[in-house]
Parts: C-alpha cells; structure tokens; sequence
C-alpha cells in the first residue's frame, strides 16, 4: 500500500459551464498547409468517450470526449476552476434539466484560442441527452498537495485520491511503479513546454511526423501514458531522466508541434517513477466509465 | 563556377511599420523550474548594457534577455497581430522617429513570441532614447523565395541577412552555417503556438544543466544562427523527422521550465535540400558591426 497524505486534503467546490465547442473565425491551417475545420474541441460530444481512438475522427481536431466545461467569473475564479480540480474528482449539474447528475472529470485541455481552457468531463448518456451548453457544474476539487509518504521526489499535480487508489501503483527496489499505455520520447511532446501552473492546460504529443503518428496510433482517450525525460513540477520542460505520468485527454491534431492531449498526473525529476507497459491503463477501466 | 543563388528581392514590397519602446513589466517572483523564486529581467525597455553578439546565459537574474531596445506594435490590443509582428524581418532598418534620438538608425534584430519586437540601437542612440519613444521599421522580407528551393519556406529573412548567410550549394543542397545543432526534443515554450510562423520564436531548453553542457549552449550568443534538427517551422513550429531549421538566437536563457534562448526560424523545409554546416561563429552581430 502506497502511503499518501490522502486525510489531510482539502475538499473545495469550484463553479463552471458547458461551453460551446470552439470553432475558428476562418479555416484552420494545417501543417501541410491545407485547410480545413476543425471540429471536436470541446462543447458536448455526444459520440466520444474515454476508450475511444485518439486518431480517426471525420475533420476531428483534438477532440475532447464528453461534456467540456470552463470557469465563470474573473481570472481568478477561472484559474481556480482550471487549477484546483484533479483528474478523478466528483463533478455535479447544479443547473438545468440534468440537475443533481453526478460525473467525473477525466481530463483537462488548455491552449484553446483566446485563453480558453476546458476541463474534460464525463457523464452517462442519459445525462448528455439533457444537458444544454451554459448549464453550470460544480467540482468537487481534492487532490492539490497530495504527496506520497516514502517518495518525497515524487510530486503529484492535479492527482485526485479517487484515481490513485484505482491505478494499480506498486513498489519495486525503492520506486513507484505506475502501469502505463505507452512511453513516449520527449521528441514527440511539443505545445504546453514552458507552461505554468502544472496544475492546469496540458502537454500535446505531436501527430505531424510519420515515425511519430505510427507509433501513437493505437493511443485511447484516457490512457494513462509515460513522457519519457519531461518534468512537469514547476512548469513543463525538458530534464534528463525526469518522468511525467498523464492522461490522455484529447485526440491528434493536424496542427504542427500540436496533437495528443496529455494533462500530467504525477512526475519526478530523478527517475523516482518507474513506468510499467500495461496495455489496458485507462482511466474508463479505473473509473468503471463503461467503455474500454 | 558557384551558380548565382536566384531569388525573387525585385518583388518584394517594402512597408513602413511601427513600434513603440515599451516599459519593463514585473509580476513580482515567479517560480524557476526547481521550484525556487526568481524575478527575472532583461525583458522589455532599454538595455543599455546588453547588445546582440552578447552572451546568452550569465546575467545576474536574468531571464529571456532581449538585446537593445525593445517595441511593440500598439494598433492592435495583442503585440502579435500588430503589422510590426508580421512583417518586420530580421536585417531590416529601423528608425526613431520622435523624441531626443529623432532620426537615429538601427536595426531589426529579430521578435520574441508574445509581445517584444528587438531593435539595435548604437550607445550615442541608446542614450537618447525614452520609453514611449516611436521607431519605425522599413519591413521588406516576407514573401522572399529562393527560385531553385521552392521547398525551403524563409521566415522573418531580410534580403540583407540572406546575404549574410553566404549560403553554399552542394550535392543539389543549399548549405546553411551554424554554431551549434539542437536536437528537437530540447525545442520547447513556443512548439505549437499558432500557426502562424512569422510572429513567433520558440525557445532551446535550457533548464537541464546537462543538456546544456551536452550540447555546449553556454556559449551561444545572441544572434548566432543556429541549426534545429527534425523541427518543421513553415506553418507553425513543431516535431518532424528529417527536418531542418535554421533560425537566429533573438534572447537569452531562462530558468523556467520549457523555457531558454528564443529562436527566429528563418529557413525550414523537410524535402531534405537544406544542410548546416558547423562553424565557429555566425552571428548578425559580427556581420554588421552593431556594436
């Protein structure tokens, strides 16, 4: 049993709404130069889950699976929403038809135009079908300062109880081993570097180079993934031996040095983390969200 | 006999646009990659003791130092949409045109993402100037093609720095120098910000004291050209196996994650037609004794 300071945490309600998907003024400019509209970045959407494919989706464009939401108010309301919640909490409709329905944050996407922010939300089907764009959620948000006992070199960021619990960690000649989807070079991991706080927006995996896009391609929404040589304590940056552990969030992207959403769960700067290849690792599976 | 380098400069139109000397800003500390505070300077305002040719790292809580003096369009809300983000180019002239200094020549030195466009300015100049002072920038450059590469996309290229580059032909590839070559995993804060090439830089890495030592970084200078390995920079910049970039170092390191020497991509294509070449110095600095 991994020892954590899970009974000191405090549990914090943050505000937000179902935003719009977020389309662009004009078409999109891929990589390659061609143009298209990219859809799928947010909103609700319907058809995608966590356990569905990162690539493959008709002009889809980082899409994000389920219900989308952002803060309300001024920048410190909002970054507080963005900040504050982890990834397994509690959300609840506390507005409009669906009010009172219970889901689950599953991830967060940052680097949307004009500042925008979305955190990754997932709900029954039953629950989509009544949910309108500006309903309000709130989060129950625990997990910020969540540390592990006997690896102090091991900071949690944006890590709720509730997933640690389900994600199978162990412990092997003095690291924390964590089952993971994949490991992933840092050559691959692009948008997000020099990004600050840790706690909110993501990394994105590239998905323009072909070595890159063949390597990824059987990536899930929602696995749980290994960037190999990242740190994501203070920020997000390169650092030799430094491993960052996160979800996947959002799907490819046809936008150079972007792709592959991934908002960090865990990271050490000296090797303390040991990823264990798993095919299965995915928060669908941890959280029992009924696909995968 | 070396053939002529065939471009299209006679087509080129030439555009006025302006900045204005921005203030420093300071949001207080904010915390280094270890965790640690700093309150960093060197961005924005006059820098009266740091030109382009100066060291990269080494100054005293310096972070993301810009060389000389620093404007930024004002005729649109964001720096980054204004006409100076786009079109000014690296080589291009630059002239103040109010306060003490009124006439007074520089030069383009390149844009770090976000906000600040660079100019140098010599000392007698650098004495004169006021922040809120206007300069002027004679932008000429976008558009700029080399007829026989096609492939290879010129970014924020005067004509004037293209012939700078003294760039070779070999074996059916155009060979570009540069003082250092970085490997794409240490290209971070700018990967994937917009689509758009012109108006962004994107940093090396250098918060891992490793790597800096690795790949040598200590002693880039700003202003050098520089070589980024499998890193694609004609619709944005980003991560693409056999690639290559040439671009000119336009502010010093950090000690934030992700963050480190900022980088003007000025030639990038992943045909394969563009080579590097490894050499001692190539730095704007020494090709026009801005000093």
């Amino acid at each position: 049993m991994v020892e954590t300071n899970k009974g000191r945490l405090l549990e914090i309600a943050v505000v937000g709404e179902v935003v719009h998907s977020v389309v662009e003024p004009s078409y999109m400019t891929n990589w390659d130069s061609t143009p298209t509209v990219g859809l799928g970045r947010g909103g609700i959407v319907y058809n995608v889950k966590p356990g569905d494919p990162c690539f493959g989706w008709a002009w889809g464009e980082k899409v994000e699976p389920g219900i989308s939401a952002d803060g309300t108010g001024g920048d410190g309301e909002k970054n507080s929403f963005r900040s504050f919640s982890c990834v397994g909490n509690e959300v609840k409709i506390v507005e409009g038809e669906a009010k009172g329905e219970v889901g689950v944050l599953v991830g967060k996407v940052g680097y949307l135009p004009e500042g925008g922010h979305h955190l990754v939300l997932h709900f029954n089907d039953q629950t989509l079908e009544k949910l309108t764009i500006g309903d309000k959620v709130q989060v129950k948000t625990c997990g910020v300062g969540l540390e592990f006992k006997d690896y102090p070199g091991v900071r949690a960021v944006g890590l709720s109880p509730r997933l640690l619990d389900t994600m199978g960690l162990g412990e092997k000649k003095g690291r924390l081993t964590v089952p993971v989807a994949k490991v992933i070079p840092p050559e691959y991991v692009g948008q997000g570097s020099g990004g600050s706080p840790a706690e909110s927006n993501n990394w994105d995996v590239m998905t323009q180079s072909p070595d890159a896009v063949e390597a990824l391609k059987d990536l899930k929404l929602g696995d749980i993934v290994c960037l190999k040589d990242i740190l994501t304590a203070w920020g997000r940056g390169y650092y030799e031996g430094a491993v960052t552990v996160g979800v996947v969030s959002c799907g490819a992207s046809s936008r150079m040095g972007q792709g592959i959403g991934v908002t960090t769960i865990m990271t050490c700067e000296g090797g303390e983390i040991e990823p264990v290849l798993e095919p299965h690792a995915n928060i669908s599976k941890y959280l029992g969200l009924g696909s995968a | 006999m070396r053939r002529l380098l065939r471009d299209n400069r006679d087509k080129l139109l030439e555009i006025a646009v302006q900045g204005e000397i921005v203030s420093p800003s300071s949001r207080g500390y904010r915390a280094q990659w270890d965790g640690r505070p700093k309150m960093p300077l060197g961005m924005g305002g006059i820098k009266y003791n740091l030109k382009v040719g100066d060291l990269c790292f080494g100054w005293a809580s310096g972070d993301h130092v810009e060389p000389g003096v620093t404007i930024r369009g004002k005729e649109k809300k964001n720096p980054s949409d204004c006409a100076l983000a786009h079109l000014a180019c690296i080589g291009n002239e630059a002239a103040v045109v109010n306060g003490e200094a009124k006439g007074a020549k520089g030069v383009f030195t390149g844009r770090h993402a976000g906000s600040d466009d660079i100019v140098h300015f010599d000392q007698e100049t650098l004495e004169k100037l006021a922040i809120g002072d206007k300069v002027q920038v004679k932008a000429v450059g976008v558009g700029l093609r080399l007829l026989d590469y096609p492939d290879i996309r010129l970014n924020k290229c005067s004509p004037r720095l293209l012939d700078s580059l003294g760039l070779k032909e070999k074996d059916s590839k155009l060979v570009a120098p540069a003082v250092k070559e970085v490997p794409s995993f240490l290209m971070g804060s700018g990967i994937g910000f917009s689509p758009v090439t012109e108006p962004v830089d994107y940093d090396i890495q250098t918060t891992d004291p490793k790597a800096v030592e690795k790949y040598g970084l200590e002693t880039l200078r700003l202003g050098d050209v520089v070589c980024l390995k499998d890193q694609l920079c004609i619709n944005g910049r980003g991560y693409y196996k056999g690639a290559v970039t040439i671009g000119v170092i336009v502010h010093g390191a950090s000690d934030f994650s992700g963050h480190g020497p900022g980088v003007n991509p000025i030639l990038s294509t992943r045909e394969g037609r563009l080579g590097y070449e490894i050499v001692e110095k190539a730095n704007i600095a020494d090709w026009w004794g801005l000093k």
